[in-house]
């Protein structure tokens, strides 16, 4: 076991379905977890695929849900969004976003490889301090309700291995190469440094 | 781990304690202060304790930089620690207190030994940490890359064009250091700061890095690239080198992720202004890696700016210069003076770097047709599966033919002949060296690199990395094994360059090699493969070496088997693996030789090696069974070496078990195996027999081997027939006959298996009986000793023992005998049993000996006719039979209840007809009735007295009864007198024996007889006297004690009563009677008054007198039918206390007596009673 709990950041575009659904899932089961987005804006779908409901990160949950009841109910309901919404404040007050945000983590779990990239680019553009390392892994997660939970109980279940090795980074490689195994998927993995 | 945080938690208390203190003092001192306090947890238990400590040395240094001159040991202390966390922690501080330190030194005026220490032990430091790149940890090896970076950094002059992140702006560099400075040399360091990148360049192609270290490594030198653009050229080429040659061990999806980190580290290299130069190459690398050309101009700076800036720039010439020697793998910069701040003219274009030159000279000969022909020749090399990577990373060639295409596609090659070693572009190089002598340094390096990257599979992945252009693959692979192809680019070269070189031709260089050099030569190479089983398994390529060595060996003849098989046996455990390879390699090879290969490599392979495990100490691992298991074939002699291993004491178990598998999984040679086990049944060992016989037991369940097992018991017990037991049994070794006589111990070899397998089938054993009467005694008496256990498994009920028994073969008596008796040894027999042996006993073999086991089981009359025949037996024999009949065996639980009781059989013993045993047996037989003191009882012998003196005629042991009786019960001697009184009514002198022993009981027990003495006849009591003339004298003593009124009294009831019963035809002894009767009460004898009958009877002791009394009485009442003596009888029994009951059981005892001696007839009785009842 490391010394310390695993600081862990979840990240996926808008901060709502996926990384929101990791978040909810890892802190039940005791990490030190905080989620965030990448994309510029926070974007739910909405009536039409090309008609998106688009906030900025300083939106409330809260207000994003007074919002869509005000705008559609019915729709929203059915699509589960309200739900999402609904439990997503109850974890957080707002999204947030990645790049804006300086603390530091050991382990970055992104849910798409864009994402992945985005934050690689954000992590290589900082400018270097304490050369503390930083995983990032991605975990590719389709944005559906269903696939977010599958996902985010892979990812907490990769968390909790590597909550467990005795030497996280010498270990790291070995238990991803397991994973994918196991999963049956890829995993993209890098290391940053802060 | 709660604790632990418990730990940390008080920890943060104390240190926010120490800090509220420290508020109140002076910075300085408050450092000073918090020093001490905090130096004590640098040795905690906890490691994030020392963690703490570390980023506390840290701080206090930054703030305080004198601190160092303390901190730095403690620090260089903790860069030891046992936990990586802490390890690389203090990497990450020295990152930092490197250049604070650097900084610190080189602005410090004052000299002090103390800080030129301090500086020698950062140096120190540095170069552990460098080390460190090679440690087996991987986060540790992450953490020394981000040190060697910022090293590298630090020890690089920053140049205008350098990126300085903001952060950083005040960082010292080499361009702040002083060029005299006392102890801080400036040339040294630029050297640390170049090796240092050679390090981290050479770190990069080791073929087995791993992915992490790998993409830290990319990320390093991006920011070396940006923040130094004058090592901008080596990164390119380290950027190129890489992308051509991902290593071979990275798996799929890291591929992708080392692709992606290269395309972003590009991307932010190009963006840099220097670029400019290696935009070609850049962006080339990026195509390849997927990104399309709009993005790739989107991130070029616009050339212009930039153009002007580098001319100007000094350094950029200093760069060009270094970039030469800064190869891959070079390290023969040192000879390069640095000439860094000497900048040669711009004007040296030659000063180019090896792949440059090879590049430029490769770039026009890659005409249409010498690729078709490389691509033809390469076609032969292609790998069979498309490798992984290739498929992971294969983009199609877009500008194909363009000539950019072409500069890159000799620029990719010229990276991997300048990896391997040859183009001009290292061939000028080599020329340079050649002048500084270190050229052979130089190549040996090379080879070293090569030699790995060969063995490991390289050149598959090189192929696979080049792929991604089918024309370009070709040529590398070319160049890469075959040297010869690229003949014509030589001759180019010569006619273009210096000359110096002729043409190679193979067949002028080569010599053939001796018989013996070569000999020589392939087993140093089979030497070389066997022993770098290490370094292979850190590649992961062990499975190759083991194939390459199995085929190897089993191919060429000589001292290379023994080699490799002592090379295995040496370390088993970890060689099982080529263990196995080697031996089915030998076997494949025999297969493919068939039908006239000959098994004798592999029969030698197998066996050493199974022998080599034999005579290992211990290992539990199984290797043994697994290697028997698994051979194909199990030889004559790898079965020997399996059998040796069996009847090793430790591990017989192990050994059987191999076997049994062998036998249940081999079912061909089932027989063979099957066969060594059973010989091992016999084994002399006990352990290794009695595992041997607990598996056949199991296997002689399976029905398919049960045949085998039950026809190998029979043979070998058969073996007992012959007089002398068969060389069969001493070894195979003799084979000439012994004439050893039998053993108890051959004996007993022949029978282990058989009598083990007996309890299982019963019907074997006839098969014994059999051999049994064939056999010699000795054998016998043997036979006779094992079979106990299992006979008594087998059971008195199994049908098959009752069939022995009802059978009977002739000769086998003592074999049923024993049998019997072994299972009636605990047990009451069965009555089957019992029926069977009577049947036996009538029928056929009328022994009694047969009997004695079930006599228990037999009738009373049974028993007490066999009596006779058993006494006579052997006394051990009898003492046995004796004691089945008492129940004194000594088997507890015995609860067999026999037919006759104690007394039955003492009687019985008496009544034995004397013509039908003589006398001398049943003496002893009784004898042995008396020996057992605690079933022959004062009562139980009592009860035989009494019973056997009623008898008619007396038996003749009756008074040698009674004597013995007597001796060993002293308290019987009353009842002793009323038997010989009685025997004194029975006229017991008509028996002379009995007469006899009469005698000699009165004998005996005088003075006590004299009252029976006196009751005898005259004649007889004269035969007394005359045959103990000894009693005469005391019995008249006795008689003349008498008082004289005791002897008027009983003499006048003596004279009446004779009078009128005329009972006693001599008076005298009547007299003598009365008296003697009386004696004991003769001092209170009464003077007679009133009717003296009465009262005097009143006062005689004892039932005699009071049997006599009545007798007198009833007699004369009777025949006179005279009231006076009934009233006289009346009297006596109102008199005196109530009679007890026994008296009136007396009474009525005698009464029946004189019943029947006086002939008085039952109606008289009756009237007496009713009389008496009145």
């Amino acid at each position: 076991m490391p010394s310390h709990p695993l600081r862990v950041a979840v990240v996926c575009s808008s901060n709502q379905n996926r990384s929101m659904e990791a978040h909810n899932i890892l802190s039940k089961r005791g990490f030190d977890v905080r989620s965030f987005g990448t994309g510029s804006h926070v974007k739910l779908p909405g009536p039409a695929p090309d008609k998106p409901n688009v906030y900025d990160f300083k939106t409330t949950y809260e207000q994003m849900y007074n919002d869509l009841v005000r705008k559609d109910k019915e729709l929203y309901t059915q699509n589960g969004i309200l739900h999402m919404l609904d439990r997503n404040k109850r974890i957080k007050s707002k999204p947030e976003r990645f790049q804006s945000c300086k603390d530091k983590f050991d382990l970055v779990i992104t849910c798409e490889e864009r994402v992945y990239d985005q934050v690689l680019e954000d992590l290589n553009s900082r400018e270097q301090e304490t050369l503390q390392p930083v995983h990032v892994i991605n975990v590719d997660i389709q944005d559906n309700h269903e696939e977010a939970t599958l996902g985010a109980f892979l990812i907490c279940e990769l968390c909790q291995c590597i909550q467990h090795t005795d030497d996280m980074e010498n270990e790291i490689d070995e238990l991803l190469q397991e994973f994918e195994d196991k999963s049956n998927r890829p995993f993209l993995h890098t290391v940053c440094f802060y | 781990n709660k604790c632990l945080y418990e730990d940390v938690f008080s920890l943060h208390f104390e240190v926010v304690d120490l800090l509220n203190q420290a508020a109140l003092i002076p910075t300085d001192e408050k450092l000073a202060v918090l020093k001490q306090e905090m130096i004590a947890f640098q040795t905690d238990k906890s490691i994030e304790v020392r963690k703490f400590v570390i980023g506390f040395i840290e701080e206090a240094c930054k703030r305080d930089n004198e601190l160092l001159l303390r901190l730095i040991a403690n620090l260089n202390m903790l860069l030891r620690d046992e936990s990586v966390n802490v390890v690389k922690k203090a990497i990450l501080t020295l990152t930092q207190l490197y250049k604070v330190t650097l900084q610190w030194l080189v602005r410090s005026k004052a000299v002090s030994d103390m800080q030129e220490a301090c500086w020698d032990m950062v140096t120190q430091m540095k170069g552990d940490v460098l080390a460190l790149l090679d440690s087996e940890n991987d986060g540790v090896r992450t953490h020394a890359i981000k040190f060697t970076e910022s090293l590298i950094i630090t020890l690089s002059p920053r140049t205008s064009d350098s990126d300085v992140p903001k952060r950083q702006e005040g960082d010292i560099s080499l361009d702040k250091v002083p060029k005299d400075h006392l102890y801080i040399r400036y040339d040294t360091l630029c050297e640390e700061g170049k090796t240092a990148l050679e390090k981290l360049l050479k770190f990069m192609v080791h073929p087995a890095i791993s992915s992490i270290n790998l993409t830290t490594a990319l990320g390093s030198l991006a920011t070396i690239a940006r923040q130094r653009p004058m090592f901008m050229s080596e990164v390119v080429q380290a950027y190129e080198t890489l992308h051509a040659n991902l290593p071979p061990t990275l798996a799929k999806s890291q591929v992708s992720s080392v692709r992606k980190n290269l395309k972003l580290h590009l991307v932010a290299v190009l963006k840099h202004p220097c670029s400019l130069e290696f935009q070609g190459q850049i962006s080339t690398l990026l195509l390849d890696l997927g990104m399309p050309q709009s993005e790739i101009t989107r991130s070029t700076p616009a050339p212009r700016e930039q153009r002007k800036r580098p001319r100007h720039e000094p350094y950029t010439e200093g760069k060009k210069i270094k970039i030469e020697p800064a190869l891959i793998e070079d390290d023969e910069d040192k000879e390069e003076p640095a000439p860094i701040t000497a900048p040669k003219p711009p004007a040296a274009p030659v000063a180019q770097s090896a792949i440059d030159l090879t590049a430029e000279f490769l770039h026009p000969l890659l005409t249409s047709e010498n690729v078709a022909n490389l691509v033809l020749i390469s076609m032969v090399y292609l790998p069979d599966v498309m490798p992984a990577s290739f498929q992971a990373t294969y983009t199609p060639v877009e500008s194909a033919g363009t000539d950019a295409q072409i500069k890159h596609l000799a620029r990719l090659m010229a990276t991997q002949m300048t990896a391997a070693g040859i183009g001009p572009g290292e061939e000028d190089e080599a020329g340079k060296e050649d002048g500084t002598g270190e050229d052979s340094g130089g190549k040996d390096l090379l080879i070293k690199r090569k030699l790995p990257a060969v063995m490991v599979g390289q050149a598959i992945s090189v192929v696979g990395g080049y792929a991604e252009k089918p024309t370009t693959d070709a040529p590398a692979a070319a160049v890469k094994r075959l040297p010869e192809p690229i003949l014509p680019s030589a001759q180019t070269k010569i006619a273009g360059a210096s000359g110096r070189k002729k043409v190679f031709r193979l067949a002028d260089v080569i010599q053939p090699l001796s018989d013996t050099q070569t000999e020589n030569l392939t087993s140093k190479a089979v030497n070389r493969i066997l022993h770098s089983e290490k370094a292979i398994a850190q590649s992961g390529m062990s499975h190759v070496r083991v194939k390459l060595l199995s085929r190897l060996v089993t191919q060429f003849e000589g001292m290379m088997k023994g080699d490799v098989l002592e090379f295995i046996l040496d370390d088993i455990r970890t060689r099982s693996d080529l263990a196995f390879s080697l031996l089915y390699q030998e076997y494949n090879t025999y297969l493919s030789q068939l039908p006239a290969g000959l098994l004798d490599s592999y029969d030698h392979c197998l066996y050493t090696l199974l022998s080599g495990l034999q005579e290992k100490p211990e290992q539990r691992d199984g290797l043994f069974t697994k290697l028997v298991l698994e051979a194909p074939i199990i030889t004559e002699s790898a079965l020997d070496v399996i059998r040796r291993y069996c009847e090793d004491e430790s591990r017989v178990y192990l050994g059987m078990t191999t076997l049994k598998e062998l036998i249940i999984k081999r079912p061909s040679r089932q027989f063979q195996y099957l066969h060594v086990l059973l010989d091992l049944s016999s084994h002399e060992k006990e352990k290794v027999r009695t595992t041997a016989l607990a598996f056949l037991k199991r296997m002689y369940e399976k029905d398919q081997l049960r045949d085998y097992i039950e026809k190998f018991a029979l043979n070998y017990m058969q073996l007992l027939v012959h007089p002398n037991p068969p060389s069969l049994l001493f070894g195979a070794d003799k084979d000439t006959e012994v004439a050893a006589p039998w053993t108890e111990e051959t004996v007993r070899q022949c029978l282990f298996l058989y009598l083990s397998l007996l309890p299982l089938n019963h019907r074997l054993v006839h098969e014994l009986a059999s051999v049994y009467t064939e056999a010699i005694a000795d054998i016998k008496r043997s036979v006779l000793r094992a079979i106990e256990q299992p006979i008594r498994g087998m059971g008195m009920n199994s049908p098959e023992l009752l069939l022995l028994v009802e059978n009977c073969p002739k000769g086998a008596e003592t074999l049923v005998t024993r049998c019997l008796h072994i299972l009636t040894d605990k047990v009451p027999p069965s009555p089957e049993l019992v029926e069977r042996v009577r049947d036996l006993y009538h029928k056929r073999v009328p022994d009694v000996r047969f009997l004695i086991p079930v006599i228990n089981g037999l009738e009373k009359n049974e028993v007490i006719q066999a009596l006779p025949k058993l006494i006579k037996l052997n006394p051990i024999v009898v003492k046995e039979v004796f004691n089945r009949l008492l129940g004194t065996q000594h088997g507890e639980g015995a609860s067999s209840v026999s037919p006759l009781t104690p007394g039955d059989l003492l009687i019985a013993l008496h009544n034995i007809d004397s013509t039908k045993c003589d006398m001398k047996s049943i003496i002893k037989a009784t004898n042995l009735c008396f020996g057992e003191k605690n079933v022959y009882t004062s009562e139980v012998l009592a009860v035989v007295m009494q019973q056997l003196m009623e008898q008619s005629p007396l038996p003749m042991l009756l008074m040698r009864t009674v004597i013995q009786s007597l001796t060993m019960y002293p308290r019987l001697g009353g009842f002793v007198m009323n038997i010989l009184s009685r025997l004194i009514v029975k006229q017991v002198w008509k028996y002379p024996k009995v007469w006899e022993g009469f005698v000699k009981c009165c004998q005996r027990t005088k003075p006590q007889s004299y009252s029976v003495l006196l009751q005898l006849p005259p004649a007889q009591l004269t035969s007394v006297f005359e045959r103990c003339p000894e009693m005469r004298e005391p019995l008249l003593q006795h008689v003349h004690s008498f008082t004289p009124h005791q002897v008027r009294a009983v003499t006048s009831l003596a004279q009446s009563l004779s009078f009128h019963l005329g009972i006693f035809s001599d008076s005298a002894s009547f007299c003598l009677f009365f008296c003697v009767t009386t004696s004991a009460k003769a001092d209170q004898w009464p003077p007679p008054r009133g009717p003296p009958h009465a009262k005097e009877v009143m006062f005689l002791p004892g039932f005699v007198c009071l049997f006599v009394c009545l007798s007198v009485c009833l007699s004369v009442s009777v025949q006179h039918n005279s009231k006076s003596y009934g009233q006289i009888l009346m009297k006596f029994c109102g008199l005196g206390p109530p009679t007890p009951d026994h008296h009136q059981n007396l009474i009525i005892s005698s009464l029946s007596h004189f019943q029947q001696t006086l002939k008085i007839s039952s109606k008289s009785v009756h009237n007496f009673l009713s009389y008496v009842a009145h």
